[in-house]
């Protein structure tokens, strides 16, 4: 019956070519605006780390004296202090836990094969690549040993590995970094990152580094951070090692924490430890805080989709209603004028459910068209969004869920503004229509 | 003359297909004076003057890995050499570009630190004499930076810079009776007095809290990682742009030239967003007043359909064209009121949610006047077409059973 | 077949109540063919679409085959309808998207029989209407006693035990309107009982039963009879 209501839908549509292809227009515009806005929000908010993301804990520290604000909605740092984190690092706890910032240098071989180019440097610590997920392509993360020596050494990213080394397995070349040779370590795989959320300090779509190395080059190599510095008081830093020791916050940190036990034993530990500081006259206040986020938590609260975008989706909703009300309007006209006709049918033995079903079929049939052709109306839109700003060329696409998402809609949509017109029409008396036309 | 009550009456029969016109009406006056608002809002804040040539300026990244020089006297060398440059008005390294999104912000206290007083937040440059001439800005009161004044080193000295020029919102805002040049401000605990003041210039942050407000600084720190800033004469940008890498790299070479873009496209990646939004909500508005335009037009088509005897008996009975076309006027004119009400009442509450909720100011009613009639409008148009189609149903219609 | 005991429908508007059908009473037996006569607005259609359950009444009792129909909901309203009664309409009421096939089809694919079946029984209706070679047209494309022959074909392809004929020669000449009144009483000698409204006393006079509705109730009398009365009531 399903089929057979399906080629009456069919019928019923060729019959009014005109009105039928207005509400398949409505529907495909209002899913075509909804779904652009939708998969733009849908791929910024979508969870970069599903399996671990709520294992994955983003540190803050109250660093600030009383009375001193930040511009954060709960007035804490973003970042943490280097020498914080120089100590949250070398705690005697067993979780894995990583220290960072973003920097550059000049990126160059011993041969004039290759222009010297700007590379992105990540300073992190070994537990980054097991942390974040990132799959070794040759070679690995350097050990503890090179990273409490300062050892010059470098991953770098398979792009980078193409560019420099033709694809081979460089693990044991020297690169140079500024004016420093760096013996290659490791090559990760490509890895596609929508959203940086592991540092959402330079903006949250901006690329992923192409080089990793250890966090203790910072102090060696007084490397300053490409990423925001933040001072709460005036503090004088002419030296590197002032700045290390200052209140400025500029070292991202993260702790991946697998339990709620060792959730609960890490909270405990930073309280001791800012406790103890308290003593060194730092975390001079009269409530000791700290924040563990995950990373959705921490994608959150850093606003990563915009607002912007969240008015966009809203008022894509509220356009998507008044194409459902343009529809249903449609619909009852179309529906009504064809009472003499259900009138027959109900005659010849039709239940009201029977009238129902086909016409609900048939405004889903509505619904599926209008869906598919919507999926094309939004790949344009989503088109004109990635090229009027790059950071959104990778946000700009529907993944499946979008894609299977968008007929839903459509459907359901259609469904609703339809339900009215079907019910009417099914429940109209048979009898006036039947003695003349 | 105007048949309102029978109009009315007849509307009330056919409930559902007003109401929905309603609702569509109502909605589509909601979205489109909001976002409207925001439209403007983003058309003012993108056309908003800098107070740069925009067009004449570019920068460039020096990233320098050779340690076999003086960094300060090879920017020294390299100043000399770029403003030497044909076409090329000035240049100067800046350690911060303004519009770009990317620089540095402290305040400016009237105490030294860590006294209290007065503090306004202000974006800094360190940059040197050629500042002024490099960026175009006007100078209005006061003096340039002198060659000595400027602090060169890569070396930590006990020598201190001790001037700077502001802009004039700066020093409104910390001398607002006006009599702040010549004063003494503190950056930190570092006093600097005030020798100059210009009119108008952006900083590197479009969005922050002080725009407009800006300090040279006359020091240049040599570091491996500088930004230079550069004029030209006007239409010789893209030359010099497409000169500048190897220019400098003959200089000297252990370095990497990158990022070579002019401010205006900078600007342009600063505001991508804000275009984007602003884009996306014209295709929106647009389309939506076209799909309730549709909905009137394909409405009115069904009634007359739906009415086409009664029409023809009208016309029959010596009705003339004119009513024809005044009765669904009329009709699509009441429908259009009523939405229009529960339309001004909607946008007001969608206006009071965007500004709870997000950064959005109050939505002036004058947007909701305007849209209210725009809509209003074009709810005349969408129905005219049919109307006149009614209009020319022949009074014979009305003879014929079928 | 069908008895209808005291059978009332009033019609309600925001004034008025009209009383369509008064105490209305009615035994059609198996095989008949009957005629339904009465002046314009005495309730004949009222009762023609109360018999094939396509409007409830007020009061009474409608027993269909035994069935009483005001114990039923809708559904199974549909079902027995579906199986038990054909329509036939003045206005031929074929759908005119679907052609002469689909247009008898619909009842069968309403009773939810299998497409080898229905093809047989369509194929086999439109051989008896005569229009076996016209399966593919549209409605449009036929004259107007063809698609009624078309309508009754549609009637037909349920095999159902009781047609239901308003006006059925409402829209044709004399010629056509004998033809169809001829294929009517074949169907009835195949076994179908048959009561058909009309105002056609010439139509009338063909059935074996005449009944006449006069302000919602039944007047149940031979055309001859009818007559006689009329006369008597004349000369006095």
């Amino acid at each position: 019956m399903f089929i057979h209501y399906l080629d009456l839908s069919w019928r019923s549509f060729k019959r009014t070519p005109l009105v039928s292809f207005l509400m398949v227009l409505a529907i495909a515009i209002g899913i075509g605006i909804t779904m652009t806005s939708l998969s733009v929000y849908h791929m910024m908010s979508a969870d970069p780390i599903p399996e671990k993301s709520s294992q994955l804990y983003s540190v803050q520290l109250q660093t600030m004296d009383d009375g001193s604000t930040w511009w954060t909605e709960d007035n804490m740092p973003l970042q943490l202090t280097y020498q914080d984190a120089e100590n949250l690092l070398n705690a005697p706890t067993s979780e894995k836990k990583v220290a960072m910032m973003r920097t550059g240098f000049s990126v160059y071989l011993d041969s004039d094969k290759i222009k010297p180019f700007i590379g992105n440097a990540r300073m992190t610590t070994p537990d980054f690549f097991s942390m974040f997920n990132l799959s070794f392509l040759y070679g690995g993360a350097w050990s503890k040993e090179q990273e409490d020596s300062a050892a010059p050494v470098v991953v770098i990213t398979q792009e980078i590995n193409d560019k420099l080394f033709a694809g081979k397995n460089s693990v044991g070349e020297l690169i140079y970094l500024d004016d420093t040779s760096y013996q290659v370590v490791g090559v990760i795989n490509h890895w596609p990152l929508n959203i940086k959320y592991y540092d959402l300090n330079n903006g949250a779509f901006n690329q992923v580094e192409e080089l990793f190395m250890p966090f203790s080059l910072i102090k060696a190599k007084e490397l300053v951070s490409w990423g925001n510095s933040n001072g709460w008081k005036h503090e004088n830093t002419p030296t590197f090692a002032d700045k290390l020791q200052s209140e400025q916050v500029w070292i991202q940190f993260w702790a991946e924490l697998n339990t709620l036990e060792q959730k609960q034993a890490y909270q405990n530990y930073l309280l001791a430890y800012m406790q103890e500081q308290q003593k060194r006259g730092r975390f001079n206040r009269k409530e000791l805080e700290y924040k563990l986020r995950d990373v959705n938590q921490w994608m959150q609260y850093n606003n990563v989709v915009t607002e912007d975008n969240k008015i966009l989706v809203g008022l894509s909703f509220m356009f998507l209603g008044v194409c459902l009300a343009n529809i249903l309007g449609l619909l009852l006209a179309k529906f009504l004028r064809r009472a003499p006709e259900v009138g027959v049918r109900r005659a010849l033995g039709a239940s009201k459910r029977q009238i129902f079903l086909q016409h609900l079929v048939e405004v889903a049939m509505l619904g599926f068209i209008g869906g598919m052709l919507g999926i094309v109306l939004a790949q344009l839109g989503l088109m004109g969004v990635g090229q009027s700003y790059d950071y959104y060329e990778n946000l700009a696409t529907m993944d499946l869920t979008m894609l299977l998402s968008a007929p839903l809609i459509a459907i359901t949509t259609c469904i609703l503004a339809g339900l009215y017109p079907a019910w009417l029409v099914c429940k109209t008396n048979p009898a006036i229509y039947l003695k003349s036309q | 003359m105007l048949e309102i009550k029978p109009i009315f009456n007849a509307l009330c029969r056919s409930k559902v297909g007003a109401v929905l016109l309603l609702i569509q009406i109502a909605i589509t006056t909601a979205i489109v004076s909001n976002a409207a608002f925001i439209i403007q809002d983003r058309i003012s804040y993108l056309n908003q003057e800098t107070g740069y040539p925009e067009q004449d300026i570019f920068k460039f990244n020096v990233m320098t890995f050779g340690t076999d020089i003086n960094l300060s006297q090879q920017f020294e060398l390299d100043e000399s050499m770029l403003r030497k440059m044909p076409g090329v008005v000035d240049a100067a390294l800046s350690s911060s570009i303004p519009l770009s999104g990317g620089g540095s912000a402290s305040s400016f206290n009237l105490k030294p630190a860590p006294q209290e007083g007065l503090s306004v937040r202000t974006a800094y440059f360190f940059i040197d004499d050629h500042a002024i001439n490099t960026y175009g800005v006007n100078l209005i009161a006061g003096r340039n930076f002198t060659e000595d004044e400027v602090l060169v080193t890569n070396e930590i000295t006990q020598k201190r810079t001790n001037v700077t020029i502001v802009t004039k919102a700066l020093l409104d805002e910390l001398y607002p009776d006006g009599d702040g040049l010549g004063k003494i401000v503190y950056f930190g605990d570092l006093p600097l007095k005030i020798i100059g003041v210009i009119g108008k210039m952006k900083g590197p942050w479009l969005k922050d809290s002080k725009p407009d407000n800006l300090a040279f600084i006359p020091y240049i720190k040599a570091a491996s990682y500088a930004q230079v800033a550069v004029r030209t004469k006007p239409g010789q940008r893209a030359a010099v742009m497409k000169e500048i890498e190897n220019a400098m790299l003959e200089n000297y070479s252990k370095r990497v030239i990158n990022n070579i873009k002019g401010l205006d496209e900078l600007k342009n990646e600063y505001t991508a967003q804000d275009r984007l939004m602003m884009r996306m909500l014209i295709v929106l508005i647009t389309i939506l007043v076209l799909i309730t335009a549709l909905g009137i037009f394909g409405l009115t088509l069904f009634n007359i359909s739906k009415r086409t005897k009664q029409i023809g008996t009208r016309r029959a009975l010596g009705a003339r064209k004119s009513a024809i076309v005044s009765y669904f006027l009329v009709e699509n004119a009441l429908i259009c009121s009523l939405g229009l009400a529960l339309g001004v009442v909607t946008a007001i509450l969608l206006g009071k949610m965007l500004m709870q909720y997000f950064s959005v100011a109050a939505l002036p009613p004058s947007y909701i006047a305007v849209t209210a009639i725009a809509v209003f409008l074009m709810s005349l148009l969408a129905v005219l077409a049919p109307a006149k189609r009614a209009a020319n149903i022949s009074p014979s219609i009305a003879t014929r059973t079928i | 077949m069908l008895q209808m005991n005291n059978v009332s429908k009033v019609y309600q508007t925001e004034m008025v109540q009209t009383h369509a059908l008064r105490d209305f009473n009615l035994q059609v037996n198996e095989g008949e063919f009957i005629a339904v006569t009465g002046p314009s607005g005495s309730g004949k259609t009222t009762f023609l679409n109360i018999a094939g359950m396509l409007e409830p009444f007020n009061e009474g009792e409608y027993l269909l085959d035994g069935v009483n129909v005001g114990s039923l909901n809708d559904n199974q309203r549909a079902d027995l309808r579906n199986q038990k009664i054909g329509f036939i309409f003045q206005g031929f009421n074929l759908i005119p998207d679907l052609n002469l096939y689909e247009n008898i089809e619909v009842p069968l694919r309403y009773r939810g029989i299998k497409a080898n079946e229905r093809k047989r029984r369509i194929e086999q209706c439109l051989e008896q209407v005569g229009l076996a070679s016209r399966a593919k047209h549209l409605p449009q494309q036929l004259s107007g006693g063809q698609q009624q022959r078309v309508a009754i074909a549609r009637a037909l392809a349920g095999k159902p035990r009781f047609l239901l004929a308003d006006e059925p020669t409402g829209n044709l000449d004399s010629l056509m309107a004998r033809q169809v009144m001829e294929l009517l009483e074949q169907i009835n000698r195949d076994g179908a009982t048959i009561v058909m409204v009309t105002h056609d006393s010439e139509l009338a006079r063909r059935a074996p039963r005449n009944i006449q509705v006069v302000d919602g109730q039944l007047a149940d009398f031979t055309l001859y009879q009818g007559a006689q009365t009329i006369k008597t009531a004349s000369g006095v």
